[in-house]
């Protein structure tokens, strides 16, 4: 029972952090645009331009392809196309970790699955006679195997070579370290604990247990691995690596918004109400506060 | 003075006289035929008495000539006190323009360090750490840490709160915010889209904003002197007309060409805004403007008004406060004036004023649309507007991108085109577009002079265009007999190649020039009876 609520609570405080993060920066307030070129969405992405390359920029259509944008998107997202194109080195190893985690998160959705599955009186296995019971597990099989390598590889050697490398040395704080370690651990934990049953039927037991709040007799290892992984999902969100929510907001609302303020546009909007705010806070410097300041 | 490669951000509050030294030898090195020994000043030490007055124990240069040392320790402790205070500002509704960028860098830098190999200064210096982009960066996270967040007060070093604040950690961390040309090449490459150049300015804020310290070519001689004045030049209306009249003189003694600049012309479609520098440093740059306009026949004007005749923003670099002041006086001036739109001409950081950073300052009718004159001038090529002979201009001509114009407004193809289409020998050089790298003089540079100021601009924030321009010109360099252009279509842009090509004698010893776009379309105009360019004029 215990260990389903840490289970429960953990995600939910993953989610839970992470989307009010998002909230917080929705809700802050309108900057000044600081776009940088190439900007996805503009038609002469190709080359970095945008609709001022046009004259009379304002007396013609915006033309901006979303699609082009999610897809840029996506790259990064998938594949971390900044740090391929910029730093291949340090790509390879990021990436396991970044990959690792993508493959657990899907992992721990066929875990789930798999253990409703079974619930449904489907069986999940090798062996399975339903087409959908063999899908399940040999996703499982390939997800979780090479999750929790990817994963661990990826965690421990990016931890290395902050060690050892001379300048990011140099950079990183204890907390930086302790960051990679806490995902170290949970992730090698989670080696020791379900690579022992590479067909991971006892992780999909134990996930049955845990969603179904029923009791069992974890083992040590197990109650382990769980309590780690709780203390990660809870304290990823909190801390800096909480950057998959930070990473939207630099593309979406400061590099790629070029939206000009033109008459009618929703931008203009919000620049009548931020230029309505008077702030609380002011600056000292005499040319601002001094008698002598222009008026 | 600590080995470069082991200096760490905490060791900005250390006690050294200088924290480190740069050395010609150190220095990226330079192509040919600038490879040779000799070819270069030596760096020098700066002089005692500078060490008595202001901050030269960063890297023993002074950027910031009003950053002087304190007399007392309460001087010093005042200092430091107003440095926090404006901190803490930075992250208040002081500052709501910038907060949700600024606490996206400010928190979530990965130190992965990708972002050091965009940086033309830190390349520059043979990747000297001190120049790195996150070493500014982390040292401002520190101080922020150790002050102003729970964090820090409760886990110190364990989270990076592991500075020693006093007088000397501030001072070097203003000069430093001076080491960085604002270009954000940097945040090009960054994975998670964060910006170091943002963190430089508000430290550059800070200091101006909060504590009154700004350099006097940006603050004092410039954005003060253009609020007072109507241009950073000091230049005033009745100057301005003079101005324009012995420069109509002027071109028709020299090319017999009869023309009016119009000036406040009633009912004109465009309102052409320069940078008042160029009258006094470039004047050919305005006149050219004015040779084509007339030949394509546009409807445009001048203005004579205060605020109305000088496109420069200082404030773009260092205050925030500075910055708003002169781009909403300056709309006013041609929002009243009643043309349809303004046309910014070649200069980079106006560009980035009136049309990004002003965007947001204003609304609705106190707008008025403004573009850059790019678009515009390859509009009249393109169209044939313009009777032009390309032979005119055959000899080696590349481009320099003015980083505002490209990465920050995407205006990357007219220009080029512009080229293309008037220079047979046109090459660009590498890398380019919006992945140039800045010339040197950006967010400030190319104006500040005080004391050994320029020797760090010149031999190590222009070195990695010095050596651009170099490479475009490999098969012609060393033929002084060839000249060879480049077209560097920004004010600052210009004033950095003034000060490199001085610096490295280059016209005189290798025949290179440098100009704006315009200047080489007059050139190519059908209808001129004798070379536009000076330097092809041999008569
Ligand atoms: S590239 Fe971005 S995340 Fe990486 S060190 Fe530079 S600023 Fe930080
Ligand atoms: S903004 Fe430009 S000069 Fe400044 S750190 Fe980045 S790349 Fe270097």
């Amino acid at each position: 029972m215990l260990l389903s609520f840490i289970a429960y609570l953990s995600i939910f405080l993953f989610v839970g952090i992470s989307v009010y993060k998002a909230y917080k920066f929705a809700k802050m307030p309108l900057h000044g645009r600081m776009e940088l070129y190439p900007v996805p969405k503009e038609k002469g992405f190709e080359h970095g331009g945008s609709f001022y390359e046009e004259v009379s920029w304002w007396s013609k259509p915006h033309e901006v392809s979303h699609f082009r944008e999610i897809m840029e998107m996506m790259k990064e997202i998938l594949f971390i196309k900044k740090l391929f194109e910029n730093q291949r080195p340090f790509w390879w190893i990021s990436y396991a970790l970044h990959l690792g985690i993508y493959l657990l998160m899907a992992w721990t959705m066929l875990l789930v699955v798999g253990a409703t599955t079974e619930l449904n009186g489907i069986f999940v296995a090798a062996n399975s006679p339903s087409i959908w019971g063999l899908l399940i597990y040999y996703l499982t099989f390939v997800t979780g195997i090479c999750g929790l390598v990817l994963g661990t590889l990826g965690a421990g050697l990016l931890f290395l070579r902050r060690m050892f490398d001379s300048t990011l040395k140099k950079y990183t704080t204890p907390q930086e370290y302790f960051n990679l370690l806490l995902l170290f651990a949970a992730l090698f934990s989670g080696i020791i604990t379900w690579g022992s049953d590479l067909s991971f039927s006892t992780a999909r037991d134990v996930t049955a247990n845990l969603i179904t709040f029923t009791n069992f007799d974890a083992t040590g290892l197990q109650i382990i691995n769980i309590i780690l992984v709780g203390i990660m999902l809870t304290y990823i969100p909190i801390s800096k690596m909480s950057h998959y929510v930070g990473k939207y907001f630099t593309f979406h609302t400061v590099l790629w918004d070029n939206s000009p303020n033109v008459k009618g546009s929703a931008v203009e909007q919000k620049v009548k109400k931020a230029t309505s705010y008077k702030p609380t806070t002011s600056w000292s410097a005499p040319h601002i506060k001094g008698p002598s300041a222009p008026k | 003075m600590i080995n470069q490669k082991d200096l760490l951000p905490k060791d900005m509050g250390r006690s050294d006289e200088q924290l480190i030294k740069l050395e010609v030898d150190q220095l990226m090195p330079l192509l040919a035929p600038y490879d040779k020994p000799g070819m270069e000043p030596a760096m020098t030490d700066p002089k005692p008495a500078w060490k008595e007055k202001f901050c030269t124990s960063l890297d023993g240069y002074v950027g910031i000539d009003t950053l002087i040392r304190p007399k007392s320790k309460e001087e010093e402790d005042e200092f430091v006190r107003k440095f926090l205070s404006g901190l803490e500002k930075i992250f208040s509704d002081a500052n709501n323009g910038v907060l949700e960028p600024l606490l996206l860098t400010f928190e979530y830098c990965a130190k992965c360090n990708t972002c050091s190999d965009a940086c033309h200064i830190y390349t520059a210096t043979g990747n000297n750490e001190l120049y790195r982009p996150i070493y500014r960066s982390e040292v401002l996270r520190k101080i922020m840490k150790k002050y102003f967040t729970k964090s820090g007060k409760l886990l110190g070093n364990f989270v990076g709160a592991d500075i020693d604040v006093n007088w000397e950690t501030i001072a070097r961390l203003g000069e430093l915010a001076y080491r960085c040309n604002l270009c954000r090449r940097c945040a090009q490459t960054c994975p998670l889209g964060l910006d170091n150049s943002l963190l430089t300015k508000e430290i550059r804020k800070i200091f101006s904003q909060e504590m009154g310290i700004a350099p006097t070519p940006l603050h004092t001689k410039g954005s003060m002197l253009q609020i007072k004045t109507g241009s950073s030049t000091g230049l005033s209306k009745p100057a301005f007309l003079d101005t324009l009249e012995f420069l109509e003189e002027d071109t028709e003694e020299r090319f017999g060409i009869k023309f009016k600049f119009p000036v406040d012309k009633k009912g004109a479609d465009i309102l052409v805004l320069h940078n008042a520098g160029e009258f006094i440093a470039w004047p050919e740059n305005p006149v050219a403007f004015a040779l084509l306009f007339e030949e394509a026949g546009l409807n445009w004007t001048l203005s004579s008004e205060i605020m109305g005749y000088d496109s420069v923003n200082y404030g773009l670099w260092y205050d925030d406060f500075q910055a708003k002041k002169i781009a909403l006086m300056q709309m006013k001036v041609a929002k009243d004036f009643g043309v349809n739109r303004l046309v910014v001409a070649e200069c980079g950081h106006a560009h980035k004023a009136s049309m990004v950073v002003g965007d947001r300052m204003a609304y609705g009718d106190a707008k008025i649309p403004v573009e850059s004159c790019l678009p515009l001038l390859w509009d009249m090529v393109k169209n044939k507007r313009l009777k032009l002979d390309p032979s005119k201009n055959n000899f080696p001509v590349t481009l320099h991108d003015p980083c505002n114009v490209v990465r920050q407004l995407g205006i990357v193809e007219p220009q080029r085109n512009v080229l293309k289409a008037i220079c047979p020998q046109f090459r660009e050089m590498t890398p380019h577009g919006v992945d140039n790298y800045c010339c040197g003089g950006g967010s400030g540079f190319a104006i500040m002079n005080s004391q050994n100021f320029p020797q760090f601009r010149d031999s190590v924030a222009s070195r990695v265009k010095f050596n651009q321009i170099l490479g475009a010109f490999k098969d012609t360099i060393e033929d002084p007999s060839i000249p060879k252009y480049v077209c560097a279509p920004c004010s600052n842009c210009k004033g950095a190649m003034r000060s490199i090509f001085e610096h490295y004698d280059a016209t005189e010893k290798f025949n290179l020039q440098y100009g704006g776009l315009v200047e080489l379309m007059v050139n190519a105009l059908v209808s001129m009876k004798k070379p536009y360019l000076e330097f092809l004029d041999k008569e």
